[in-house]
C-alpha cells in the first residue's frame, strides 16, 4: 500500500509531459504571473502567485524526472522530496485558489500555461484522495444522477414541459436522427430554464432538427474539475454514447465554460478516439445561424450592457469575436468593460471553485475585481454572462457587493431580440 | 602556460564543451519526455501557434505592464543590452573571430558599448533588487536565481574592469568567470535562455490548435 | 630669440628623457602589462637627441622655464601661453597633503562612533513589541529605486575609494603592481557606472521627493536629538534625519554627478582649473556621502528593530510606525498613534 505522497508524486511525474517539463524548466521566478492573478490582486498574498501553486509538482519533477536529476541527486544537489504535510498545505492553493482561467499565461514572459498544468497537478491530488469536500460531494451526485447538482431526468422533463407551455414549441427528447443534440449545465436547467425555451425558439426559426438526450443532458464534467481522468472519462462516455446512439451530427456544448473544453478539447483524448459527431459551442452555432441569415436580429434591446468573458470560452476557447458580433447586432448600447476580451478577469468561480464551499470567502474577494470593472462602466444596466457557472457567481457576487445589475444569458438575449415572424413577412 | 592562457585556452574549451553538450542534453532530455498526441480535431495549426506563441510573448501586454514597469524596463534593458555586449562588443568579436568562428563583423563604437553596458547593468540590478524587495519574488526565488544573477553580474563586472586591456590578470579574471558561468549554465535556471522557446512554443501550440488568437 | 631657443632645446631634452623611460619600462611591462589601448604613441620618429642633450641648465631652471611667472610663487596665476600652470601644484598639494592623508578616515570615524553607540546603548527596540499587524510604507517601485541606488552607490564607492586611496592604503602593503591592476579595474568600473548613478539619482528623487520637504515638526526632532538618546519624537512619513539624508544625497549627488561628467569628458571645459576643482569636490562629496551612508545603513539595519522591513517587504509593523512616525501613522490609518496605551484611562 503506497502512501498518499507516493501516489501523488507518481501521478505528478506521470503527468509531467514534455510540455509541463518545458514550463517547469523555463520559469525564472519573475513573479509576473502574480500581477495577472485575481486571487493575488484581491488578497495581496504572495502565496497566491500562480507559479507558486505548482511548487510540489515542479519539485517532484526536478527531483526525479528532469535532465541531470540523477546527477544532482548523487551530488546532494537535488531538491528535497515532496512531503505529505506540504501536499496538504498546497491543497487549498490547488483547488480553491485557481480557476484555471489562464490569465497568468498572458503575463508570463515564458508563456507558461499554468492553468493547464494545474489541471495536471490535480490528477495527482485526485488520485491521492486529497480533494476538497465540496467537489467530493459533487462527484457523489454525478455518480448517482450524472449531474453535480443532482438534477434528475424527472426534473429536466418538468422544466421542459414548463418551457413548452411558455413558448408553445414542442421540445423533443431522444429524437433519433436529429442533427443536433443539446446539452446543458445543471445550473441552467435548475436556475435559468428559460434557456431551453430560447433554444426551442431559435432552432425552430432556423429550421434546425435537434433533440435532448434523456440520459446525457448534463454537460458539466466534475471529473475535469477535480482532475480525475477516469471520472472525467466516465462522465463523458455517457454523452458520447448517447450522441452516437441517437446518430446526431453535432453535439452542442452549452453556455458553460469548462464543459466546452472538457468535451471539445479534452474529450477525444480522454476517450482515446475521435467522435462520430462534431462538437460545437452554442455561441458558434448562433453565430453561424446569424451569418446565414437564419436567425435575423429584430428590435434591439435598449439597455446599456456589457459582456463578461468566461475564461474557458473566450481566452481558452477562442470564441472572442462571435459573442461580440452577436451582441452588437442585438443591443443598442453594448459597451466593453476595462480589460475586456482575451485578458478579462475570471468571475472567480471557475475550475470547480464555486462547487467548493470552503473557497467561498476567497471567491467573493476575487469578485471585487469584477465589481471594480463593472463599476468602471457608467450607467450600466445589464451584463451578459454566457456561462451558467459564471452567471451564478455573478448573482451571488452582485448580491454580496449590493449592486443592482441584471445578469443575462446570451442565448436568451438572442432569442428575445429575434426578428418577429410577421416582421419578416411584412 | 600562463594563467591567462589556461583560462582562455584549455579551460575555456572545456567550459564551452560543457555548455554546449550540457545544454543540448537538457533540451533533448525535455523533449524526449514526450507527450500524448492530441487527437481532438484541431481548429487551426499547432505549428503556427508554436511560432506565434514565441513571437507574441516577446511583447508585454499593456494591462500588465503598468503594474510592473520596473520589471519590464529592467528585463528588456538587461537582456537586449547583454545580447549587444556579447555579440557586438569589439573585444568579444575579436575573441570569437580568432578562436571559434573565424569570421568577423562590425562592432559597436566605444561610446555605444559604454551606453549599452550602463543599460545592461542597470537592468540586471533592477531585476535583482526587485527580487529582494518584492514579497512575491522573495517567496518564490530560490538560491539558483540568486547565484545565476550574481554570476552573470560578476562576469559583466569583470568584463568592464578589464576594458582598459592593460592587465592580463584582469582579462584572466573575466575569462575565469566566463568559464564558470558557461559550466554553471546548463545545470541551472540560466537555461531559460534556451528553454523559453519550448515553453512559449508549447503553450502557443496548445492555444494555436484551438484557434485562439493570443 | 634666446628664450625660444631654450624652449626648443628643453623640449628635445624632455622627449629623450621620456623615450629612455619608455625603453626601460618596456621589458618590465611586457611581462604582464601592456600600455593602455588609448595611450599616446611614443614612437614619434625621434631616435636620438643632440649630444649635449642635458645642456647647460640645471633641473630647476628647466622646470622654471616651463612654468613661467615667478617660479617661487605657486599661487600666482599662469601667464598666457605658458606650458605649465601653477594651479597644478596647488591641486597636487591639496590632493596629497589633505585628501589622501585625512579624508579616508572620515568613514572609519563614523563606523567607530556607531560601534560605540551600539555597544553603549544597543539597538533601538520597538518598545511595545511587534503588533503583528503591518501597514504599507514603501511601494515596490520606490523600493526598487532605493536598492538600485544602493547597488550603484556601493560599486561606485568601492571603486572610487580604490582610485583615491589605493596608492596610500593598498600599494604599500600589496605592492605597486597589484595596486595598478586594481586601480585600472576600478577606474573602468567607475567610469562605466558613473552615468548609471545619474539615472539612479533622478529616479530616487522622483520616487522620494514626496514627504521629504522640511516641516515645523522637524525642529522638535532636532531639539530632542532625534530620540537617539531617549525621549519620544514626533515625525511624519520621514523624520528630520531622513529628510536631511535625502537632500544630502540629492544635492551632493548632483555635485558628484556634474563633476564626474566633467572628468569623464574633459573636453567639456576649457580651463584645467575646472578639472582640478572637479576632482577635489568629487572626492570631498563622495567621501562625505559614504561616511553618512554608514549611519543610514546602521539605522536601517541593526540599529533599529523593524526598519529593514520597510525596504525589503514594503511594510512596517504598526507599533514601529506609531513609535517612529506617529504623525504618518495617524495619517495612514486615521487612528491615534497613542490610543493603545490609553484604554486604562477611560473611566
Amino acid at each position: 500500500m503506497s502512501t498518499i505522497t507516493e501516489i501523488a508524486v507518481e501521478k505528478f511525474l506521470e503527468h509531467t509531459d514534455s510540455e509541463a517539463a518545458s514550463f517547469f524548466e523555463a520559469c525564472v521566478n519573475c513573479g509576473q504571473c502574480a500581477e495577472a492573478c485575481h486571487f493575488h490582486l484581491a488578497t495581496g498574498d504572495p502565496r497566491q502567485t500562480p507559479i507558486y501553486k505548482l511548487r510540489p509538482m515542479q519539485r517532484a519533477y526536478q527531483r526525479d524526472k528532469a535532465p541531470f536529476s540523477s546527477l544532482k541527486k548523487m551530488l546532494g544537489l537535488a531538491p528535497n522530496p515532496v512531503t505529505e504535510a506540504e501536499l496538504k498545505e498546497w491543497e487549498p492553493l490547488v483547488y480553491d485558489s485557481c480557476n484555471m482561467c489562464g490569465r497568468c499565461t498572458l503575463a508570463c514572459p515564458m508563456g507558461i500555461d499554468i492553468a493547464g498544468t494545474i489541471s495536471k497537478m490535480r490528477e495527482g491530488y485526485a488520485a491521492a484522495g486529497l480533494v476538497p469536500e465540496g467537489l467530493k460531494s459533487a462527484a457523489e451526485y454525478v455518480k448517482k444522477t450524472s449531474s453535480p447538482m443532482g438534477v434528475t431526468i424527472k426534473a429536466l422533463k418538468a422544466q421542459i414541459s414548463h418551457q413548452e407551455k411558455a413558448t408553445g414549441i414542442k421540445i423533443e427528447v431522444d429524437k433519433k436522427g436529429a442533427d443536433y443534440m443539446c446539452t446543458f449545465s445543471s445550473m441552467e436547467i435548475m436556475g435559468y430554464p428559460e434557456v431551453l425555451g430560447a433554444y426551442a425558439k431559435l432552432f425552430k426559426r432556423a429550421g434546425l432538427s435537434w433533440t435532448i438526450s434523456s440520459v446525457a443532458y448534463e454537460a458539466t464534467n466534475v471529473g475535469v474539475q477535480i482532475g480525475s481522468a477516469p471520472m472525467a472519462k466516465e462522465i463523458l462516455e455517457r454523452v458520447v454514447d448517447a450522441a452516437e446512439a441517437l446518430e446526431v451530427k453535432y453535439v452542442i456544448s452549452p453556455e458553460c465554460g469548462h464543459a466546452y473544453g472538457a468535451i471539445r478539447w479534452a474529450g477525444p483524448n480522454l476517450m482515446g478516439r475521435q467522435f462520430k459527431f462534431e462538437v460545437v459551442h452554442i455561441i458558434e452555432v448562433l453565430d453561424k445561424l446569424r451569418r446565414e441569415g437564419k436567425i435575423p436580429a429584430g428590435k434591439k434591446d435598449s439597455r446599456r450592457m456589457t459582456l463578461h468573458d468566461p475564461c474557458q470560452i473566450i481566452r481558452r476557447g477562442g470564441l472572442l469575436r462571435e459573442p461580440r458580433k452577436l451582441l452588437d447586432e442585438s443591443c443598442e448600447d453594448f459597451v466593453e468593460m476595462k480589460s475586456a476580451g482575451i485578458a478579462n478577469f475570471c468571475c472567480g468561480g471557475g475550475g470547480g471553485v464555486s462547487a467548493n464551499p470552503r473557497a467561498n470567502e476567497l471567491k467573493t474577494k476575487a469578485f471585487s475585481l469584477k465589481v471594480e470593472q463593472l463599476n468602471g462602466v457608467e450607467n450600466l444596466e445589464a451584463v451578459v454572462v454566457p456561462c451558467g457557472n459564471c452567471r451564478a457567481v455573478f448573482e451571488d457576487g452582485l448580491d454580496e457587493y449590493e449592486m443592482d445589475l441584471e445578469v443575462l444569458g446570451l442565448s436568451e438575449l438572442i432569442a428575445d431580440t429575434l426578428e418577429e415572424d410577421d416582421q419578416k413577412q411584412g | 602556460m600562463s594563467f591567462l592562457q589556461i583560462v582562455e585556452g584549455p579551460l575555456f574549451i572545456f567550459a564551452a564543451a560543457v555548455f554546449v553538450l550540457g545544454a543540448l542534453w537538457r533540451l533533448i532530455g525535455i523533449i524526449r519526455i514526450g507527450r500524448k498526441k492530441d487527437i481532438s480535431p484541431p481548429k487551426a495549426s499547432a505549428a503556427a501557434g508554436f511560432i506565434r506563441g514565441n513571437l507574441r510573448h516577446f511583447i508585454p501586454r499593456g494591462i500588465f505592464a503598468k503594474r510592473t514597469m520596473v520589471h519590464i524596463v529592467g528585463g528588456y534593458g538587461f537582456h537586449l543590452g547583454l545580447f549587444a555586449l556579447i555579440f557586438f562588443g569589439a573585444y568579444h568579436i575579436d575573441f570569437l573571430n580568432e578562436r571559434i568562428l573565424g569570421v568577423s563583423w562590425p562592432a559597436m563604437p566605444r561610446w555605444a558599448f559604454l551606453m549599452v553596458s550602463g543599460v545592461a547593468f542597470s537592468g540586471l540590478i533592477m531585476l535583482w533588487v526587485r527580487r529582494i524587495s518584492d514579497p512575491v519574488m522573495r517567496l518564490i526565488s530560490s538560491k539558483d536565481d540568486h547565484i545565476g544573477s550574481w554570476l552573470t553580474f560578476l562576469v559583466m563586472l569583470s568584463g568592464c574592469f578589464a576594458l582598459e586591456q592593460a592587465h592580463d590578470s584582469l582579462r584572466a579574471t573575466h575569462m575565469l568567470l566566463v568559464d564558470i558561468w558557461l559550466v554553471y549554465f546548463p545545470f541551472s535556471r540560466l537555461m531559460h535562455g534556451f528553454t523559453f522557446v519550448l515553453s512559449r512554443g508549447n503553450s502557443g501550440a496548445t492555444y494555436g490548435r484551438k484557434g485562439i488568437d493570443l | 630669440m634666446q628664450n625660444q631657443f631654450h624652449s626648443l632645446r628643453n623640449f628635445l631634452r624632455l622627449s629623450v628623457l621620456m623615450l629612455m623611460l619608455a625603453a626601460f619600462a618596456a621589458p618590465v611591462a611586457a611581462q604582464s602589462v601592456r600600455p593602455p589601448g588609448n595611450a599616446v604613441n611614443l614612437d614619434d620618429g625621434i631616435e636620438e637627441g643632440p649630444s649635449n642633450a642635458l645642456g647647460d641648465l640645471s633641473d630647476t631652471e628647466i622646470w622654471d622655464n616651463f612654468r613661467g611667472g615667478n617660479p617661487r610663487d605657486i599661487f600666482a596665476p599662469a601667464p598666457e601661453g605658458q606650458v605649465m600652470t601653477t594651479t597644478g601644484q596647488q591641486w597636487r598639494m591639496i590632493r596629497e597633503k589633505f585628501i589622501r592623508k585625512y579624508l579616508g578616515w572620515a568613514p572609519l570615524i563614523v563606523i567607530g562612533l556607531l560601534a560605540v553607540f551600539y555597544f553603549a546603548k544597543g539597538p533601538m527596540k520597538i518598545s511595545a513589541g511587534r503588533s503583528g499587524k503591518t501597514i504599507p510604507r514603501f511601494t515596490l517601485s520606490a523600493r526598487v529605486a532605493h536598492w538600485f541606488m544602493a547597488a550603484v552607490f556601493i560599486i561606485l564607492g568601492l571603486s572610487g575609494m580604490i582610485i583615491l586611496l589605493g596608492r596610500v592604503v593598498i600599494a604599500p602593503y600589496f605592492g605597486l603592481e597589484f595596486n595598478s591592476v586594481l586601480t585600472s579595474a576600478a577606474m573602468q568600473g567607475h567610469n562605466l557606472f558613473g552615468p548609471v548613478f545619474i539615472f539612479a539619482l533622478i529616479w530616487l528623487f522622483i520616487k522620494f521627493i514626496r514627504g521629504n520637504f522640511f516641516q515645523w515638526v522637524d525642529l522638535k526632532w532636532i531639539s530632542k536629538l532625534g530620540g537617539f538618546f531617549g525621549g519620544h519624537v514626533s515625525s511624519g512619513q520621514f523624520n528630520f534625519g531622513e529628510k536631511s539624508w535625502f537632500w544630502m544625497v540629492i544635492i551632493v549627488g548632483s555635485v558628484i554627478s556634474v563633476t564626474g561628467v566633467i572628468m569623464l569628458f574633459p573636453g567639456l571645459v576649457d580651463d584645467i582649473r575646472w578639472l582640478q576643482l572637479s576632482t577635489i569636490l568629487h572626492a570631498l562629496g563622495a567621501v562625505g556621502l559614504i561616511a553618512v551612508a554608514f549611519g543610514h545603513i546602521y539605522v536601517g539595519t541593526i540599529g533599529m528593530e523593524g526598519s529593514l522591513d520597510s525596504m525589503l517587504k514594503g511594510e512596517v509593523d504598526e507599533n514601529w510606525a506609531k513609535e517612529h512616525h506617529d504623525l504618518w501613522y495617524e495619517e495612514m490609518t486615521g487612528k491615534s498613534a497613542s490610543e493603545t496605551k490609553a484604554p486604562e484611562e477611560t473611566p
